[in-house]
């Protein structure tokens, strides 16, 4: 009964969302077609809460798409469903549609182009949907692919397929493309030995690793794993804000959906060497990720740059997730797959929240150059404190959602390096050293990753909302956002409250996501809105919250107590007058970051003055932190498959005489094979 | 028991709120000792909060509520942590839980808003000081999230009252991990704390400040708030050390007995290293913190080796 009910919530979300995109293709309807696609989404987001919350399993479970009679493969079986993994994602999915849809209606232009976007956007959803329900392979890799080339021709559309967009779409195409192979190859392989359905697979058999390396490397890249992320910071700030959150916050969600699926849906218990190269992945793309967003001076490109980081963190909590799982502790590997989980949703609301933030602040100052802003949270101030709530929240500081999901990946590495020394406490299970000494590393690196992570918001806290206006953007009348603008940006400024006062709601169902069977007496208990695992001092989230709220309310009526009225007074700097060009950039900021890192990332830098007759009359500095991935591993790799293709072209002459002559070559060189055998 | 829990709970926020200001006072003292002067009392750290009380707040002109509401906020993250840091293994808890790793979440968000504020008062020396501060916090967190996991894994917990429990007596010691881990968290004293060589406090030049940076355009409640709060730090890391990386006793009483001891053990221990070291460059100070972090690193991996 419950489930006919959600069921007909989703479908309906989902066919208001097609009806909506047909109609903002229209002249006069784009606003109504708008405002249905964001009903639609939010009653996915209703649905998929609902499936997850009440571990609903609507319409079929996964086959193999196609059914054999008597040898002969018969039509193919497409199917339907939902479980509450998909139902997970597709929360996420309608929370940051139900945003950045109505946010789109006065961010995109009301002309062709804007009306074009709209209606690709409500394709992109619903192809991002599909991902999610479909229950058989052809399904599911349609939706795959599709999923990466809507949001291809929704950047050609919108920058009028100008030279750099074209090349940003070709690379984008060309990489997702020739690692979605992997993708193809890992669900056809699971669909064909049945492990799709259900059929048990043997622990480190040649299929079960086969199947797990190429989905970790084609999914991998859709998700934006370092090193297979160099798509992601070019094409994501290309796309408009509104679909910039969507790719951010829930396509490359998309791929980490396929990744858990395989690798813990389907593949049963993996090798823990599996599991320790998805935690190396993890920390190499959070660290990675986190330090070149760092040195970005461009807010979209840093925010996409950010996503990587993030991606690793989720990486990290799957990773811990694998090798618990195979080192038997049950309780925490589910523990773990639900940090993992968690941070996926909290990640898609932050990060949507600040793509569109970065939309609206170029839609009024017109410039996403950092060192090109400042001082808007007096002038923007609903755009300004929802980007500071979401900063704080991807900076993962207490007490907002970010922290209380990357604790609890914190609390599941630590869990890893206790399985070997200390089987009390773990839940169980026993493990190698070296998966101990890779949850070390895990610990470490996620560790630096949130130092690091703190240093880049402040930075772009400070440059974007604080301090005076820099450059040209004094003079520049910059008005607050309309409120339908702000209405999306205060919704996921208060999902991301809400998920970090009362995380223990959710950890729970996620938990129970894992497919082998949990002891989750420690997880029920008094659990509550708080985080309380076993063997750990606990997080209450709730009353950490009132804690800082109070003392912090209590301070500020203290502050203004006094007798004295506050002072004005300039900024001190030694006397002189503070003009804007004693202004901070964000290269200084992170200098004696780049300093110590100067080792790894190898920056360029150049300092030109220019003197006249002893007299210095100027002095102009160019600093670069180049992509050394980029520069190192895929220039010359693309550089010898462009001379490759250089030296294939010349066999093409174009005359039809050398095309016959390699035709009769071709059947001679057959015969004279067939004459001796060779064929058989 | 219940008489100890609830005055491990009062010690926890009276110690915290009110005792904390002593420890800086405390070091500062011992350290023109050594230096053969007799240096300010103890309780100059008291005279200059209620100085600071009496005077009036400045409003840096051009800032928004960011520069306002840093104190604040940074004051009542310490007091959080304040809150989550016991002093004994049976203590009464304030409903914020004693997880070790919330620790270093509530300090961080302390020093974004101090960081915050630097960017809002667009000063130069306070950018400079909080650009460093957040270099060095990278370091300071990996090493104490170390430093932290060799004592999580000596308890197979995260919660600090098991912790305590776990690292009381001798036996804890006869290992390498714990001499190791407490090494580490050592050095995260020294940084979290300000002193040298990481950080000079009696710096007076703006050029050289780390922490005392961003304070620098503060007066009145705001900058008691903050002087709080660098204070209410030595107490949480100093609670810390000497509560996990320091032998004690296995009994609530005792330890909280011996605490006071053990703190301004602690204190003249930073006393000694402020004489003898001198304030290193800036940029050697990741490869110092780093070396901490591989020796906790160095202990766990000894131990999951079983060689402990």
């Amino acid at each position: 009964m419950i489930g006919t009910v959600v069921g007909a919530v989703l479908a309906g979300g989902l066919g208001a969302i097609a009806v909506g995109g047909v109609l903002s293709a229209g002249r006069r309807s784009f606003a109504a077609g708008i405002g249905v696609q964001t009903a639609g989404a939010a009653a996915v987001a209703v649905a998929g809460f609902w499936v997850l919350l009440a571990g609903l399993r609507l319409g079929k479970a996964f086959g193999p798409g196609y059914t054999f009679d008597a040898g002969v493969p018969g039509p193919p079986d497409l199917r339907w469903g939902v479980d509450g993994l998909s139902g997970l994602f597709l929360a996420a999915l309608g929370l940051v549609a139900c945003a950045a849809l109505p946010f789109s209606r006065r961010y995109l232009a009301d002309d062709g182009r804007g009306r074009a976007s709209a209606a690709l956007t409500a394709l992109f959803l619903l192809v991002l949907a599909l991902v999610l329900l479909a229950r058989d392979p052809f399904t599911f890799l349609f939706g795959w692919e599709a999923m990466s080339l809507v949001p291809a021709a929704v950047i050609l559309v919108n920058r009028r397929a100008d030279a750099t967009s074209r090349r940003t779409v070709f690379t984008y195409l060309a990489v997702t493309h020739l690692a979605g192979v992997a993708t193809w190859v890992a669900v056809l392989l699971a669909a064909r030995s049945g492990v799709l359905a259900g059929a048990p697979i043997a622990t480190g058999s040649g299929l079960q690793v086969a199947i797990a390396l190429t989905a970790l490397f084609g999914m991998g890249t859709k998700a934006g794993v370092m090193p297979l992320h160099v798509w992601l910071p070019r094409a994501h700030p290309m796309a408009p804000a509104p679909v910039s959150a969507l790719m951010s916050g829930v396509m490359i969600k998309v791929a980490v959906y396929g990744l858990v699926r395989v690798l813990v849906d389907w593949l049963g218990v993996l090798p823990s060497w599996i599991g320790v190269l998805v935690l190396a992945a993890g920390g190499f793309s959070a660290l990675g990720g986190v330090t070149y967003a760092l040195f970005q001076h461009e807010l979209k490109r840093l925010l996409a740059l950010h996503s990587i980081e993030n991606i690793g963190i989720i990486l990290l909590g799957l990773g811990a997730c694998l090798v618990l799982r195979s080192a038997g502790a049950g309780t925490w590997a589910a523990i773990a797959l639900a940090a993992s989980l968690l941070h996926t949703l909290n990640h898609a609301v932050f990060k949507a929240l600040l793509f569109l933030g970065a939309g609206a602040v170029e839609r009024a100052t017109g410039t996403l150059h950092l060192d090109r802003l400042g001082g808007l949270l007096r002038r923007m101030p609903w755009t300004g404190a929802t980007f500071g709530i979401a900063a704080m929240a991807i900076a993962g500081l207490p007490p907002l959602n970010g922290f209380a999901s990357e604790w609890v990946t914190l609390q599941a590495l630590l869990r890893l390096a206790g399985l070997a020394g200390w089987g009390a406490g773990s839940g169980g299970g026993s493990g190698g050293v070296g998966e101990g000494v890779a949850g070390v590393l895990g610990l470490a690196a996620l560790a630096a990753t949130a130092g690091l992570a703190v240093a880049c918001f402040v930075k772009v806290v400070g440059l974007v909302l604080l301090g005076p206006p820099r450059g040209r953007l004094a003079d520049r009348d910059v008005r607050e956002a309309p409120a339908s603008m702000v209405a999306p940006m205060v919704l996921l400024a208060g999902a991301c409250v809400v998920l970090g006062a009362v995380p223990g709601l959710l950890l729970r169902p996620l938990a129970a996501l894992a497919p082998w069977p949990v002891d989750d007496a420690p997880l029920v208990g008094p659990a509550g809105v708080a985080l309380r695992l076993p063997s750990t001092g606990s997080l209450p989230t709730l009353a950490l919250a009132a804690v800082l709220l109070t003392v912090t309310a209590g301070l500020l009526l203290a502050r203004g107590g006094g007798r004295r009225r506050a002072a004005p007074a300039p900024s001190w700097a030694c006397g002189q007058v503070v003009g804007p060009e004693l202004n901070w950039t964000g290269a200084g900021f992170t200098k004696p970051l780049r300093l110590v890192l100067e080792s790894v990332l190898r920056p360029s830098r150049q300092v030109v003055v220019r003197a006249e007759g002893g007299v210095v009359t100027g002095v102009s500095y160019h600093g670069h932190v180049p992509a050394l991935i980029d520069e190192q591993v895929y220039r010359p790799v693309a550089r010898t498959s462009v001379a490759l293709a250089a030296r294939a072209r010349r066999l093409q002459t174009g005359s039809l005489g050398t095309y016959v002559g390699y035709l009769i070559a071709l059947i001679v060189v057959l015969l004279g094979l067939a004459r001796t055998g060779v064929l058989g | 028991m219940t008489a100890v829990r609830l005055v491990g709970a009062a010690v926890q926020l009276v110690g915290g709120l009110l005792l904390a200001p002593l420890l800086p006072g405390l070091v500062q003292h011992l350290k023109a000792r050594l230096q053969g002067r007799r240096g300010p009392s103890p309780l100059q750290p008291y005279r200059e909060l209620r100085r600071l009380w009496g005077k009036s707040t400045v409003d840096v002109e051009g800032t928004s509520a960011v520069y306002r509401l840093a104190p604040a906020v940074a004051a009542a993250a310490v007091l959080a942590a304040v809150l989550v840091v016991p002093p004994t293994a049976a203590v009464a808890g304030w409903g914020v839980g004693h997880d070790v790793l919330a620790v270093a979440g509530l300090l961080a968000l302390a020093r974004f808003a101090v960081a915050a504020a630097a960017w809002d008062t667009a000063n130069g020396f306070a950018l400079m000081g909080a650009s460093r501060d957040l270099m060095i916090a990278v370091f300071v967190e990996a090493t104490l999230v170390l430093a932290l996991a060799v004592a999580a894994l000596s308890a197979g917990s995260t919660d600090l009252t098991s912790i305590i429990a776990a690292t009381a007596g001798i036996r804890p010691w006869a290992g390498p991990l714990l001499p190791l881990g407490a090494a580490a968290f050592g050095l995260v004293v020294l940084a979290e704390t300000g002193r040298q060589p990481v950080d000079n406090p009696d710096t007076h030049l703006e050029l050289t400040m780390i922490h005392e940076g961003p304070l620098l355009e503060y007066a009145g409640r705001d900058l008691a708030y903050l002087q709080w709060a660098a204070a209410a730090r030595h107490w949480v890391v100093l609670v810390l050390a000497a509560g996990v990386f320091l032998p004690h006793p296995a009994q609530p009483w005792a330890q909280l007995a011996l605490l006071p001891v053990l703190l301004a053990a602690l204190c003249a221990g930073l006393a000694v290293a402020e004489t003898l070291v001198a304030k290193m460059r800036i940029l050697r100070v990741p490869r110092f913190l780093a070396a901490g972090a591989l020796m906790a690193g160095l202990g766990i991996t000894a131990r999951l080796a079983g060689l402990a």
